[in-house]
């Protein structure tokens, strides 16, 4: 990544389109533009795309599709634009591999935060997996669907989480085994939506600890390491 | 007296044409009665009078004693004997009806008379002529199962009194009766039992299914069974819950182009005010659009609510109510909850969060915080929301919940929203099948209450 990133931006409506590429060129983008699923698809196999902002609501080939696609014959991240009302598709979408959306409307700067973040992320990681933030994860009898931020015990029993909670459990389970600080912790929450996070981590791991811990007082599954950090004790399987 | 009365269809068309048969057969025992006592005068009471009026002639004659004896031998219930006083105990209860047709008889003979005295009663198998009397004979009188006394005053002469047998049919006769009114019953009734029941059947299911009607539960079509007339009905229900499911999807389809058409215009605002330059007056600008864009989102999800798309899942309630507290509790407000056992309930997490969500945010934004209770009431769970706020007058309380309503007066403008919480989180628990209750509290304040069913 020396040079600018290029990112392929598919929407189809012009108004939208237009100037969200003019604003991501000015924030140091190379943006090429696509009005359907079929431009885009000629213009992954003409450019090196570096990333895919892709709108769900498309006449003809929706978004899905062409998300499934992408996933199928590349590794190119994809972020997702949605609407609040389109919740099933957004669980689709993460499901079929999408590494991120934002819901309309949203700010363009925080597109753009979250275009560094991914591009960082597969740029540095190498081994980059299909989807590092989707699916659903088990752990010690849990499991944590990303796509509808639930977590769900081995009854099958939804444990709802508030955004802080889900955003703490969310790191942990990502990184199981691995230690974490609060500053590393802060830095992975703040993410998403980072005015509702604001409290201290301990505060958070307490609460967490309370709803999926068998005995709370004595942690078998969020610990604390000693000299400040947290880590997940259990394996984690992708489903 | 209206609670015997049956409500079914079939119950009351059978109680109408048990009454009716009844009425019917009542009539018949009426006539029947009637021309039994035409039959009985002409059998018994014409010959009676004509043996009286006989008798006075001969005694008028003074015939009467001589052939007494072989008489009395041939014809022993019909005799006729002569006493000074009244020879019937005057204990025994009087046929009056048999005693006016006997006057009537003897008035036309032109017969004078006295008193007539008429009983009917048991025969008294212990007299002595029914000992060497023919046991044929015998029988026949005890088959006519009594006999009728009648004595008649001659003036002057002393009283006639004679016996005859009388038959006792009307017991036979009500027993035939009861017997014709079952057979007519049990012929009559079962039919219209089972044609009853093929119309009420196919009726009440067409009743279950309306009942059961849920506007794009695609349910199939109720069967088309029974007479014609109530298989019209059923078609007709069909093809208008059809229509309706049609309308419905309409509207679906509608609202997504409404949306979509509003949404993309708002994008593309706020893509632009980007390039503003001033820091305030873009922010400004964009949390206009925030606001016009989940006042769209508010509008879309109560327009859609009849059909919701998100599955009915097991939930830990009390989790819930506790992750939405502590997303208002991130953003520094004062909620409080305190911290409930696991209640698991089957219902929609997201759409319940949400109207959780609307009732604290209601109570943060009037309130200035709220304290959240979450009862287990055994057949019901209730969660409540209150806070120390104005509360609302007692005549609005019902108001707030239509779309769109506002309490002006203490309210401005900058509280944002439109009144759509309300309304989209009385939606949310209606459609779960509980109720939302708002009262005020002692001491100030507003109690907003879900109950849900378990």
């Amino acid at each position: 990544m020396s040079e600018m990133p290029h990112l392929l931006l598919v929407d189809d409506e012009r108004s939208i389109r237009e100037p969200l590429a003019q604003y991501l060129t000015k924030q140091g983008f190379r943006v090429t533009q696509a009005g359907d699923a079929e431009g885009a698809r000629a213009r992954m196999a003409a450019y090196a795309i570096d990333l895919v902002v892709l709108d769900i609501m498309m006449p003809g080939e929706d978004g899905l599709s062409l998300c499934r696609h992408i996933r199928e014959t590349s590794d190119t991240p994809v972020i997702l634009l949605t609407a609040r009302s389109e919740e099933t598709d957004r669980i689709v979408g993460l499901e079929m591999g999408a590494d991120d959306y934002v819901v309309k409307p949203f700010s363009p700067r925080e597109l753009s935060a979250r275009i560094k973040v991914i591009l960082r992320r597969s740029s540095s990681g190498g081994t980059r997996q299909t989807a590092p933030d989707s699916g659903s994860f088990a752990f010690a009898g849990w499991v944590l669907k990303t796509g509808e931020r639930a977590l769900v015990d081995r009854d099958g029993v939804s444990v709802p989480l508030s955004t802080g909670e889900y955003n703490l459990l969310h790191a942990l389970v990502t990184r199981p085994r691995a230690v974490l600080t609060r500053d590393q912790l802060l830095d992975l929450t703040q993410g998403r939506e980072a005015a509702a996070f604001d409290r201290a981590i301990d505060n958070q791991v307490s609460r967490l600890r309370k709803k999926i811990e068998t005995d709370p007082k004595n942690p078998a599954l969020i610990k604390t390491v000693w000299g400040g950090g947290y880590t997940l004790a259990a394996e984690v399987t992708r489903l | 007296m209206r609670r015997y009365f049956p409500k079914s269809l079939t119950g009351q068309i059978a109680l109408l044409v048990g009454i009716a048969l009844f009425v019917a057969q009542a009539i018949n025992f009426g006539l029947l009665l009637n021309e039994r006592r035409g039959a009985r005068f002409a059998q018994v009471i014409a010959p009676a009078v004509t043996r009286i009026v006989d008798a006075a002639d001969q005694m008028n004659n003074q015939r009467l004693r001589d052939e007494d004896d072989r008489r009395e031998a041939r014809r022993p219930m019909q005799r006729v004997t002569v006493s000074p006083t009244n020879p019937i105990d005057p204990a025994l209860p009087r046929a009056t009806r048999v005693e006016q047709d006997i006057r009537a008889g003897l008035a036309d003979a032109n017969m004078q008379f006295g008193q007539v005295v008429a009983v009917i009663r048991e025969v008294d198998f212990n007299q002595p002529f029914f000992k060497n009397m023919n046991p044929a004979r015998a029988e026949r009188i005890r088959r006519m199962g009594a006999e009728l006394n009648v004595a008649v005053e001659l003036p002057g002469k002393g009283w006639l009194m004679l016996r005859a047998g009388w038959p006792r049919s009307e017991r036979t006769l009500i027993w035939q009766l009861l017997a014709q009114t079952l057979i007519l019953y049990a012929v009559v009734l079962l039919p219209v039992l089972w044609a009853g029941r093929r119309i009420a059947r196919p009726l009440r299911n067409l009743a279950l299914a309306t009942q059961r009607f849920h506007p794009g539960g695609n349910a199939d079509p109720v069967e088309e069974r029974g007479p014609a007339d109530v298989r019209a009905v059923i078609a007709a229900y069909n093809a208008l819950s059809l229509r309706v499911n049609a309308m419905l999807d309409e509207k679906d389809r509608m609202l997504g182009a409404i949306g979509h058409d509003l949404r993309t215009p708002l994008m593309a605002l706020r893509v632009r005010i980007e390039s503003v330059e001033d820091d305030e007056d873009r922010n400004r600008m964009a949390d206009t659009i925030q606001e016009m864009s989940s006042t769209l989102d508010d509008i879309l999800s109560l327009a859609r609510l009849g059909r919701p798309s998100e599955p009915l899942t097991e939930v830990d309630v009390s989790a819930l109510v506790d992750a939405v507290v502590e997303d208002f509790r991130d953003l520094d407000k004062d909620v409080t909850f305190e911290e409930a056992p696991r209640l698991t309930m089957r219902l929609r997490p997201s759409l319940m969060r949400r109207a959780v969500r609307n009732l604290i945010e209601n109570a943060v934004k009037y309130g200035g915080g709220a304290e959240v209770f979450l009862k287990n009431e055994g057949e019901r769970v209730a969660i409540q929301v209150c806070d120390r706020g104005p509360g609302i007058p007692e005549g609005k309380l019902d108001q707030v919940f239509d779309p769109f309503t506002r309490l002006e007066e203490s309210r401005n403008r900058d509280t944002g929203g439109v009144g759509l919480g309300l309304a989209l989180a009385r939606a949310i628990v209606r459609e779960a099948g509980g109720e939302i209750t708002l009262a005020n509290r002692e001491g100030g304040g507003l109690a907003a209450k879900i109950t849900l069913p378990r």
